[in-house]
């Protein structure tokens, strides 16, 4: 019976989570049906869109997005940020070029050196994730520094000359098809099923999502979730290795560059696919939607003729626009945007 | 549906202000960072210290020491402009595209229209509400696009070197004219903060931006002015970077995003915002040319130069952050 | 009905066991005292109700039994054994379990998930969910509580009521930890429900009873009355008593929480001579609705203290921040000296002569970093300005001035203002809107929230001082007993309405609970 009721000490302004609305289904259907429709105004305009063969491109050319984003979704759903794919994928695709047959050295591991390139990169997420939770740096100023940090290694393992690679199973991996799509296609699709089932069956998984959902709750609830945000950055960082790799499978040799704008692709491909920055929404298969809305979109843009210069553009523009779209129905007055 | 009970401060809690070591150490970080390299430079190699060598130095330093500076009333604001180096090779490209036209006006008309593409950017983020990281990266990436497709992916020479050569003299004969622009623009940025209200704006918005709103400063406006001069500084910055090249290219400045973001951090500006100066951002970019210039002659190869830059990133941050202000750190 | 003060815990007190006893609790904040020597007995298989006013310590009270504060002195026993709770699962180990005021659920977890969160068990193996355990575990806590919710549900898609059922759930997860009956605190559980959702819980937590032991706080006394069994009441960081809730009124509860005093007069006003003429107010108010508040007309003249009361949720902040444009309005005018005021933003009030002190002060009031001086010139800047050129001299002689006009205890104007107490602080945060000497209308949001005594009586002087002057406030007191004291006029707000309004003259105050009765 007082005048205020909220105990003076209990009211401490925190950052108002907006409540999701019960009928979300507009976000959850847009996506998918932007896909359709996107996809159906290019085959309209372009033949050379509609070719089966084509499809093939496409699905083939989102292979590596897929697995960056596979990765990418699970810091997503935490609430952070992650840019250190360019860093960590160059690294694992200098280190892979290095270890498995190649022009370089006498070196032919096969599978152990992709391995091992898988491992340099978990490692390098998991550098990531112990600057955000033991020294507290913001995780986009983590991964950065962390990106910079992989593009070092790479550079320093590069030394000058490109390795070649000679390796049948890592070369054939781009070229072989399976049932029309190429391995690479096929590595991603398992990935992505991988990813999922983390994501869904797993305490790793289900945290991570909570950590985006209600942080402070889960540390009520006697749960620490330093370990699991260390763990997160690993696998993401695990995930953009296997990417780098792929890209070296690609192009036949190790680049320092092999993930140079992934990192912006995949936050595009998640945020379009429906993940929230702020963390708790989205998933894996929204954020695989999003890596088909953008290879078509690239793709049916270069098949009308668009300059293929263009494609950075306009995923700036609609990473702005997805999250513009996201926020506004939420924006408050006197609302901190940093 | 959260629980403020953690988030909570001890109810008027006497704030015992004992500034650490930690905190004593990065208000001097740039300026002991910068007088160590220098001993350490000078003892590894004792042909450093000359005049010729620091002249170089300081002539590298001027484009990143704006583009920095620019960029740190953003980061002052407690946002951050990750679309300053791309901005910067866009305007490389503009100036050589205009010069032909515009003649001796080409400078200011490039200041001017990057300025506008800043303001564009503050805009975006104040009205709708997207975090400054996403529109600047989103910024980034489409300006690299344009510079792209207008350049056809090439370098373009300039047409004309006279209209730049004012840049490439030396005041005295010893200090850059490039460097000499870099100064008056920290000294003249940092004075008009300190001599208007501005400063006070800034540093409460930086600090807390609620409290700044509520207290009636003109928080919108304060952040569009910062991420304009964020971009006017990128293309002075520009039109330095053309000057020394004789060209713009799509990709001249690519890669002084990451020294200018280590530039601002060393110098001890809190990436959380409100703590920070212009000044210690020319200091940091100072030590950022120093270490850049300086690892070769130690005898470390360059490629460890990124390494470097994540390392002191991830440090000064680190050593910066105010973390009474941020209870969860995502 | 025995008042009596129950100053020795020692014996237990007669009934059944004790299943969880504080003795002489003591918890001290920088200038306050938030318990001072607190004791309470929570029997097994009893609702104890826990009453007290805004400031009595139930909180901390509350904090402190489950692990997240600390008591500076005194001891928690549980069941006959002295405990140190030193976080929330210490006492869960110890079976004691709280459901927060705000509640603590993750949102885009299922309601399972929630139930179970953090002691997953035979749910988890080798960190792989089974669901189907999963499930099993959470039905088993719901129909404990006999709820019939879906487990698998998104938490986020359920109702408030449920989300509080699936709190219970939670917390009876303790139950899991030791073979003892446990104690659950419920932390105002019916703040949000509606009067059907509440006979729910009621029924809920009679059921609790079986099997537990229950703590309930609520401001609403009648429900406290309600539900208990007994009533221990806090005061001033003591408890001063309690009363078996079988035939006791609210009344005489609402008696022992304020004690024998009353409402303390603050009226510092001696000579109140206000023209009885009919003038035009300084401020007008028609039909102001937001998204909380709906229809609110309010006058407020120059020089007069117009104070709005009401509970959690009755829109009283919002309309307080709508008024300095901090809060997006529907529809509504509101007019100052006879000039239409633009709700659009917090710089057009400023401007307007309108100020505003935000009950968060270390948030929103102030910026903790910066000087006193800067804080205090923070809004209007052309006070300390030549032209668009600050003037260093102008703003120090302008800040010492009012730092000894209002006595402000700092050791110099450059100081940062984070290392003032409270009173300090709060008198720097309102003497930013008088540099000027053009504030017209001041709104003050819980202006005395977190201040010791002393710095209180400073702020309400201070408040009167700038009334007598010709300033209209509005205030949003901390206390019913703030409210009467300090206003000329009370407004009533209830569910976003202004509902009643009360004269509150010097010599003819209304009681508190005159107003409680149009409150609730």
């Amino acid at each position: 019976m007082t005048t205020s009721p909220a105990e003076a000490d209990t009211d401490v302004v925190h950052a108002q989570r907006p409540r999701p609305r019960r009928g979300v289904s507009l976000m959850d259907a847009g996506p998918p049906i932007a896909l359709v429709v996107l996809f159906g105004v290019f085959a309209a305009m372009s033949p050379g869109f509609r070719t089966f063969s084509n499809v093939q491109n496409v699905l083939d050319a989102a292979a590596v997005l897929a697995v960056v984003t596979c990765g990418i979704s699970f810091v997503l759903m935490m609430g952070s940020i992650d840019l250190s794919a360019p860093g960590i994928m160059g690294a694992s695709a200098i280190t892979v070029a290095l270890l498995v047959a190649n022009n370089r050295n006498d070196n032919d591991l096969g599978l152990v050196g992709v391995l091992v390139a898988v491992l340099v990169a978990a490692a390098l997420g998991c550098l990531s994730g112990l600057a955000l939770v033991v020294l507290k740096v913001p995780s986009f100023m983590a991964t950065l520094g962390v990106s910079a940090v992989g593009l070092g290694v790479a550079t320093l393992m590069f030394a000058g000359v490109q390795p070649n690679i000679s390796d049948a199973m890592l070369e054939g991996w781009a070229v072989e098809r399976f049932l029309g799509l190429a391995r690479l296609t096929w590595i991603a699709l398992a990935c992505v099923i991988a990813a999922w089932l983390v994501q869904r069956y797993t305490r790793l998984g289900r945290y991570a999502f909570a950590i985006g959902g209600a942080e402070e709750v889960l540390a009520l609830s006697g749960v620490r979730v330093a370990p699991y945000k260390v763990a997160v950055f690993t696998m993401a960082g695990a995930f953009y290795g296997l990417a780098g790799v792929m890209v070296t499978s690609q192009l036949g040799a190790g680049l320092v560059q092999a993930g140079r704008g992934f990192d912006f692709s995949a936050i595009t491909a998640a945020v379009v696919g429906g993940t929230l920055l702020i963390g708790g929404r989205g998933g894996i298969l929204q954020s695989t939607v999003g890596v088909l809305l953008v290879t078509v979109l690239t793709n049916g843009l270069v098949q009308v003729g668009v300059s293929p210069y263009w494609q950075g553009g306009v995923q700036g523009l609609i990473v702005v626009a997805a999250v513009a779209a996201a926020v506004i129905p939420q924006r408050r007055r006197n609302q901190v945007t940093k | 549906m959260s629980t403020p009970v953690l988030a909570q401060p001890a109810p008027d809690a006497p704030v015992v202000h004992r500034p650490t070591v930690g905190q004593r150490l990065t208000s001097f970080m740039p300026v002991i960072a910068l007088v160590v390299l220098l001993a350490a430079l000078t003892i590894a190699d004792p042909g450093f210290l000359t005049l010729s060598s620091l002249t170089a130095a300081v002539r590298t330093a001027a484009p990143l020491i704006v583009l920095a500076a620019g960029a740190t009333v953003v980061v002052l604001c407690g946002g951050i402009d990750l679309s300053i180096a791309a901005l910067c090779s866009l305007a490389t490209v503009f100036f050589a595209l205009w010069l032909p036209d515009l003649g001796g006006a080409t400078t200011l008309a490039i200041i001017a229209a990057t300025g506008a593409i800043g303001a564009l950017q503050g805009v975006v983020h104040v009205l709708l509400r997207i975090p400054s990281f996403i529109v600047t990266l989103g910024g980034m990436s489409i300006f690299a696009a344009i510079a792209l497709v207008i350049s056809d992916a090439g370098p373009i020479p300039l047409s004309d070197r006279d209209s730049t050569k004012w840049l490439t003299l030396y005041v005295a004969g010893v200090l850059p004219m490039a460097f000499v622009v870099a100064l008056v623009l920290v000294a003249v940025v940092s004075l008009v903060l300190k001599l208007t209200p501005l400063e006070s704006w800034v540093r409460a918005t930086g600090y807390s931006e609620s409290a700044a709103r509520l207290g009636g400063a003109p928080v919108d406006l304060v952040k569009i002015g910062a991420f304009t001069l964020s971009g006017a500084c990128a293309g002075l910055a520009a039109v330095m970077l053309v000057s020394r090249n004789f060209s713009g290219s799509p990709t001249m400045a690519d890669n002084l995003l990451l020294p200018a973001v280590a530039a601002i951090v060393v110098g001890g500006t809190a990436i959380t915002g409100g703590h920070g100066s212009l000044w210690r951002s020319l200091a940091g970019a100072l030590v950022v040319t120093l270490l850049r210039v300086g690892l070769p002659i130690v005898g470390v190869p360059s490629a460890y130069e990124q390494i470097l830059y994540g390392a002191i990133i991830v440090a000064a941050v680190a050593l910066t952050l105010d973390r009474s202000k941020v209870l969860i750190i995502k | 009905m025995t008042t009596d003060l129950q100053t020795d815990p020692g014996p237990r007190a007669p009934g059944s066991p004790a299943a969880l006893e504080v003795r002489g609790l003591v918890k001290h904040y920088p200038g306050v005292k938030a318990l001072d020597g607190v004791d309470l007995v929570v029997r097994q298989h009893e609702v104890l109700g826990l009453a007290g006013e805004n400031g009595a310590g139930k909180s901390t009270l509350l904090k402190a039994l489950v692990g997240l504060v600390r008591p500076d002195a005194g001891e928690i026993w549980v069941r006959g054994e002295k405990v140190r709770l030193r976080s929330i699962m210490d006492a869960a180990d110890h079976g004691i379990g709280m459901v927060f005021q705000e509640q603590s659920l993750v949102p885009n977890l299922t309601a399972a998930e929630n139930i179970v969160l953090g002691s997953e068990g035979p749910g988890v193996r080798r960190g792989v969910y089974r669901w189907r355990t999963m499930r099993a575990l959470a039905q088993e806590q719901l129909d404990k509580i006999g709820s019939h919710i879906d487990p698998l549900a998104r938490t986020d898609t359920l109702s408030f009521a449920d989300r509080q059922m699936v709190e219970i759930a939670k917390v009876l997860r303790i139950e899991e930890r030791t073979s003892h009956p446990p104690v659950i605190i419920l932390d105002e559980p019916t703040s949000v429900l509606e009067s059907k959702e509440i006979d729910t819980l009621f029924t809920q937590v009679r059921r609790l009873r079986e099997f537990a032991s229950v703590v309930f706080v609520s401001h609403r006394l009648d429900e406290v009355l309600d539900v208990c069994d007994r009533v221990a009441v806090l005061r001033g960081g003591q408890s001063v008593g309690e009363v078996p809730a079988e035939g006791a009124a609210p009344a005489e509860l609402h008696r022992m929480m304020i004690g024998s005093t009353g409402a303390d007069d603050h009226y510092h006003d001696s000579a109140a001579e206000r023209s009885d003429e009919p003038r035009r107010p300084r401020l007008e108010v028609r039909g102001l609705s937001g998204k909380t508040f709906r229809d609110v007309d309010l006058d407020v003249h120059a020089g007069e203290i117009v104070g709005i009361v009401g509970v959690h949720g009755s829109g009283r902040e919002d309309v307080c921040r709508a008024l300095f444009g901090a809060e997006p309005t529907t529809a509504g005018e509101v007019v100052l000296d006879g000039k239409k005021l633009e709700l659009s933003g917090t710089r057009a009030a400023c401007a307007a002569g309108v100020g505003y002190v935000p009950a968060e002060r270390k948030t929103e009031g102030m910026v903790g970093p910066m000087s006193v001086a800067d804080n205090m010139t923070l809004t209007k800047q052309q006070a300390r300005c030549s032209g668009p050129v600050v003037r260093p001299r102008k703003q120090a002689s302008l800040v010492d001035g009012w730092i000894e006009r209002l006595s402000i205890r700092t050791p110099h104007r450059g100081t940062a203002i984070q290392r003032l107490s409270g009173g300090n602080q709060q008198k720097v945060v309102l003497a930013r809107w008088l540099v000027a000497g053009d504030v017209r209308l001041l709104l003050l949001d819980h202006p005395t929230r977190g201040l010791d005594i002393g710095a209180r009586s400073e702020v309400y002087r201070l408040m009167r001082e700038l009334a007598n002057s010709g300033v209209a406030t509005v205030l949003l007191a901390d206390s019913l007993e703030e409210a009467i004291g300090m206003s000329d006029r009370i407004i009533v707000m209830s569910d976003g309405r202004a509902t009643k309004e009360v004269a509150a003259p010097a010599g003819g105050k209304p009681t508190p609970l005159d107003l409680v009765k149009e409150m609730v």
